[in-house]
């Protein structure tokens, strides 16, 4: 049973609950956009699935494998925090190379894997350089090669576009879009704007009130939208103005 | 407010600004003007051995304690910044605030009470080298803690921490390759000021140390009792001082250059 699965899952703070009976499946090889807006459970739910949240009921379900009780470091999930979580002292190579050092992988191996992720992702040259002289998209790109290094068996980017200008924010989007297609790991992505539903829209779940509320390709919510609410959240602001 | 106005009010700050650092600037170089008047007297007065050996116990139980205070007091800092335990602004404010504010001398009257000859414990260290360093980490180990947490809380609130342990980390290891590295000049700041605070320390060290010269007998304690005898208080205050602030531009420097470190495993 490859890909993630959610199986009723309840969790939250003390005894309020923020995800009630919460149910999602995200097969392999696919990108679900999870959207929602601000204090509709993405985080929640992101928490829950890396391990910080463990959840009062239900399971989590990945690679085949029941991971709702185990430490977030044994659960093979690589998490990208919307300012990118990058290390300030250690370099980019260093950055790269640290999921592999921390689970004893020979220097060797290290600086082999290290050497391919930064040519994967246009990163070749800049090795030695600290991650605080890079711009938001190369702090993204060595982030994303970090991630990569462990080879994970879910990926999960908490609103990765936020902190990228809006003129290289197509670029990057469409990076990070070649890469998505590549891997052979489930991947969600959250975000509360409906152009990165557009852009990455092939499989969209909206979350409301701690529940995913409707779930289909972009052009599907758009056409047939099951509440009013999820109708204004995948328009743009700016349609109402005349 | 009109232009005029704002300009005499921007003097005014900095005239303020500067008085109170021109008074702290003229304390601290008006001993070695008088050194300078007097310094046909005060040479000689560097090379008594009393002076000589109050210093060194002062340095050496200055350096004793710094490293006490990082080995102790980096885990205590780790363990009120990221683990919720009970009690714990309380215990905070105890570890960290109070022995600042604490009269040091009621300080040496408690460990004296606890460990000197009427010990409850049957342990008895009063008048010893021992004392001198227990007195001194009471006070200078909480700058070593109050930097140290500042800067793991503020390492915690980036999810530095959950990032490092998605991609395999244990917590000792996110301890020692995450938290202790980015904290590194923090923890060498605060080490810093513990040593320079141990440097002045006196009360706690004067109740619970007493005054054994070539035994317990350090810089403070020297000028404490010999400041009736100007020349030889002043040779002592140079010597302290000069060791304090070469010291702390010393660790300013170290900190300034090395700023990487990868931390250990």
């Amino acid at each position: 049973m490859e890909g993630l699965f959610l199986r009723n899952i309840t969790a939250g703070y003390g005894d309020y609950d923020v995800l009630t009976n919460l149910q999602l499946e995200v097969p392999a090889r696919t990108t679900l956009v999870l959207l929602g807006v601000s204090g509709s459970g993405k985080t929640t739910l992101l928490k829950t699935i890396t391990g910080i949240i463990k959840p009062k009921k239900g399971d989590i379900i990945l690679a085949g494998k029941t991971i709702t009780q185990l430490p977030i470091e044994q659960r093979s999930i690589s998490y990208l925090p919307q300012n990118y979580g990058l290390f300030p002292h250690l370099s980019v190579a260093g950055n790269i190379a640290y999921g592999l050092r921390v689970r004893g992988v020979s220097q060797e191996e290290q600086k082999k894997t290290v050497a391919g992720l930064l040519e994967f992702m246009e990163l070749s040259g800049y090795e030695n350089r600290s991650v605080t002289e890079l711009s938001g998209g190369q702090q993204q790109r060595v982030a994303l090669a970090r991630a990569l290094a462990v080879k994970p068996k879910l990926m999960l980017l908490d609103e990765p576009l936020s902190s990228i200008d809006q003129a290289t924010k197509f670029e990057v989007a469409t990076h990070l879009k070649n890469l998505f297609s590549n891997l052979e790991i489930p991947i969600i992505l959250v975000t509360h704007q409906y152009e990165d539903a557009q852009f990455f829209g092939a499989h969209v779940a909206v979350m409301v009130q701690g529940v995913i509320e409707q779930a289909g390709s972009y052009d599907e919510l758009r056409a047939h939208p099951k509440t009013p609410f999820i109708k204004k959240l995948l328009i743009p602001f700016t349609a109402g103005i005349k | 407010m009109r232009a005029g106005a704002h300009r005499t009010s921007m003097i005014i700050l900095y005239a303020l600004g500067s008085l109170l650092l021109a008074w702290f600037l003229i304390i601290f170089f008006y001993q070695y003007i008088i050194a300078i008047q007097k310094i046909d007297k005060i040479l000689p007065v560097f090379a008594n051995p009393r002076i000589l050996s109050a210093l060194w116990i002062s340095v050496s139980s200055s350096c004793i304690t710094a490293l006490l205070s990082i080995f102790f007091g980096v885990p205590l800092a780790y363990i009120f910044a990221v683990k919720n335990i009970r009690y714990k602004s309380l215990l905070e404010t105890l570890m960290i605030d109070v022995p600042q504010t604490f009269p040091p001398v009621a300080e040496g009257i408690i460990l004296f009470m606890m460990l000197g000859p009427d010990s409850p414990f049957g342990i008895n260290i009063a008048y010893t080298y021992l004392a001198i360093v227990l007195a001194k980490t009471f006070v200078c180990t909480p700058f070593v803690v109050s930097f140290a947490a500042r800067k793991f809380r503020e390492t915690q609130t980036t999810g530095a921490d959950i990032t490092a342990k998605t991609l395999g980390a244990s917590e000792s290891q996110v301890f020692w390759t995450i938290f202790v590295p980015i904290a590194f000049k923090d923890i060498i700041a605060g080490t810093a000021l513990c040593w320079a605070r141990g440097m002045g320390e006196l009360g706690g060290s004067l109740i619970f140390a007493g005054i054994i010269p070539f035994k317990t007998e350090d810089i403070p304690t020297f000028i404490a009792v010999n400041s009736s005898a100007l020349i030889p208080a002043l040779a002592a205050t140079i010597l302290a001082t000069t060791a304090s602030l070469l010291a702390l531009l010393s660790f300013k420097a170290f900190t300034k250059e090395r700023t990487t470190w990868k931390g250990f495993f």
